[in-house]
């Protein structure tokens, strides 16, 4: 059991004061500006609660919110699984499962705004890869919106795989091996191993790809927006999309009321979350 | 076999996009004087390293990760120390702080980040890029530093002790060769959620200081030469697979959630 000892605080001080600075201050700031309508930054006026009632009221922002959430939500149903049976499989590699991880690993280090690039140019009618295939199977992910979506979707799994196959390689490699040989022993088909020895296991390691993968897909921006800035006909107008539009618009009050709106919502996610595992651990 | 069909159809996934985007930036995209249109070659490349704004860039992008790596590391340290070693006041509190913060979407907090950092001279600056990166790195560092802590036995800082070690001495001398893969894993991390960045770094780079995100942004005009694109593309993955190699024994480890 470790001490208790409230002399660590000087151990963790430095931490709590940088994000203090860059998360705690400008987050003060944001929900302040919320209730502002700013011109300069020298011309501030209150507006109470007024862009909240504006945004929550509006259908548009409903319907983003809407298409944020099913785009999360097929983000992960796609690539938890995908990752833990990728990790599976290379975790049957024995040593040469290294190889495999540097491999999903790649796109990680890929810049954020050079992704949609990429796909686009494997996409593209005329001279991509798979484009010249693809386009005489019809695909148009400019004016036809489900395949926008399979587009960015695709394109956020190859992104994001690797992330969710290290850390839960990383999950089943930390499984001592006496757990598997018990199971053997007992005649446990590879299902009944996977769901009760696997995957209870796999908890915290999946804990935190939930988390990662859920606020960073429902955030989605960079990459989304160079698909088809929200297009067509807003199909993929995504939450994000629309915080910047009001910042590039200079209608600064709207995007804090709004950007707090946001945070709000991943607020409450990440700790319901974290309220049910702390529960199913206890 | 099985197994062998699907490793090959991940590969083919996974390195389908970046095969175009070598072949790209092998082909010449825009006619020239002495290069055909579509011949093949390292043009591309000479043109990307022959121009000044996007050999700054490297250089900008570079001194920034390093600077977030290396703050993130001296900072987490003693923090995940004392998190994997005593139990405090607030100590669940302080984790559940650093997972919010992890969890923040940057875009929510672009505007007064910029808004502050200007106030304190810190844009154009590859050090205030390098600050506000601590935002989403720090907490991941924290994550995989403890638990490589907690992994080492307690016996261990006694025995330092025992042998006259304290503070400094006893981080520098000992905890850190013994959780050096740890430290590789969490600069890895840092490194790459660091160079990937692309909304912090866009807010905070207005007239100087651009980073090869941005720089490669600046490349699309009138008249884009996407080969040219490719290549500083290419290029600026170097040094992200340079990283990938160097840990590869220990990218396994990966961090799991401490709330």
């Amino acid at each position: 059991m470790r001490p208790h000892d409230n002399r660590a605080w000087f151990l963790i001080a430095p931490a709590c004061l940088l994000l203090a600075l860059v998360g705690g201050l400008p987050l003060l700031a944001v929900v302040n500006y919320g209730f502002h309508d700013i011109f300069t930054l020298s011309d501030v006026h209150w507006v109470g609660v007024q862009w909240f009632a504006d945004i929550l009221g509006s259908d548009r922002f409903l319907a983003s919110l809407g298409r944020s959430l099913l785009f999360s939500a097929l983000a992960l149903a796609i690539q938890v699984p995908l990752g833990i049976a990728v990790a599976l499989l290379l975790m049957g590699c024995g040593r040469h499962a290294v190889w495999g991880l540097m491999l999903v690993a790649l796109p990680l280090v890929v810049p954020w705004n050079m992704i949609p690039m990429l796909w686009l140019g494997l996409v593209q009618p005329q001279t991509g890869l798979i484009g010249p295939g693809l386009a005489a199977l019809g695909f148009d992910w400019k004016f036809t919106g489900w395949h926008s979506w399979a587009l960015i979707l695709t394109m956020d799994t190859w992104h994001w795989l690797g992330l969710v196959v290290v850390l839960a390689y990383a999950g089943l490699s930390a499984i001592p091996p006496a757990f598997r040989q018990a199971a053997a022993i007992d005649g446990a088909s590879r299902w009944s191993v996977f769901r009760h020895i696997e995957l209870p296991r796999l908890g915290g390691a999946l804990a935190i790809v939930f988390l990662l993968r859920f606020v960073d897909s429902f955030m989605i921006y960079t990459e989304a927006f160079a698909i088809n800035a929200g297009g067509p006909q807003d199909a993929t107008r995504f939450l994000s999309i629309e915080l910047g539009e009001e910042i590039k618009g200079f209608s600064y009050g709207q995007a804090a009321a709004r950007a707090t709106l946001y945070f709000l919502i991943v607020l409450a996610v990440v700790w319901a979350f974290v309220a049910a595992t702390r529960r199913r651990e206890a | 076999m099985m197994r062998a069909l699907a490793l090959l159809a991940l590969a083919g996934f996974i390195l389908l996009p970046l095969a175009q985007a070598v072949i790209l930036s092998l082909t010449a995209t825009l006619p020239t004087g002495t290069v055909a249109e579509g011949s093949l070659g390292l043009t591309n490349y000479r043109n990307v390293l022959a121009t000044p704004e996007l050999r700054a860039a490297m250089v900008n992008s570079f001194v920034y990760v390093v600077l977030n790596v290396a703050l993130c590391l001296a900072i987490a340290l003693p923090a995940a120390y004392a998190l994997a070693r005593f139990r405090f006041t607030g100590d669940r509190h302080f984790l559940m702080a650093i997972l919010v913060f992890r969890v923040t979407p940057p875009v929510v907090l672009s505007l007064p980040i910029f808004i502050l950092f200007s106030r304190f001279g810190l844009v154009n600056t590859p050090v205030g890029i390098a600050l506000v990166h601590c935002l989403f790195n720090l907490p991941v560092a924290i994550w995989i530093l403890e638990s490589f802590i907690r992994a080492v036995p307690r016996e261990f800082d006694e025995t330092a002790w025992l042998d006259g070690h304290s503070g400094p001495s006893f981080f520098f001398r000992h905890l850190i060769p013994q959780i050096a893969p740890g430290i590789g894993v969490a600069a890895f991390f840092c490194f790459i959620f660091s160079w990937v960045e692309v909304v912090f770094a866009r807010i905070l780079t207005v007239t100087g200081g651009k980073p090869i995100t941005m720089a490669i942004q600046a490349m699309f005009g009138f008249q884009t030469d996407i080969g040219k694109v490719m290549a500083m593309t290419c290029l600026s993955l170097v040094p992200g697979v340079a990283m990938i190699w160097f840990v590869r024994r220990h990218l396994a480890r990966g961090f799991t959630l401490r709330a």
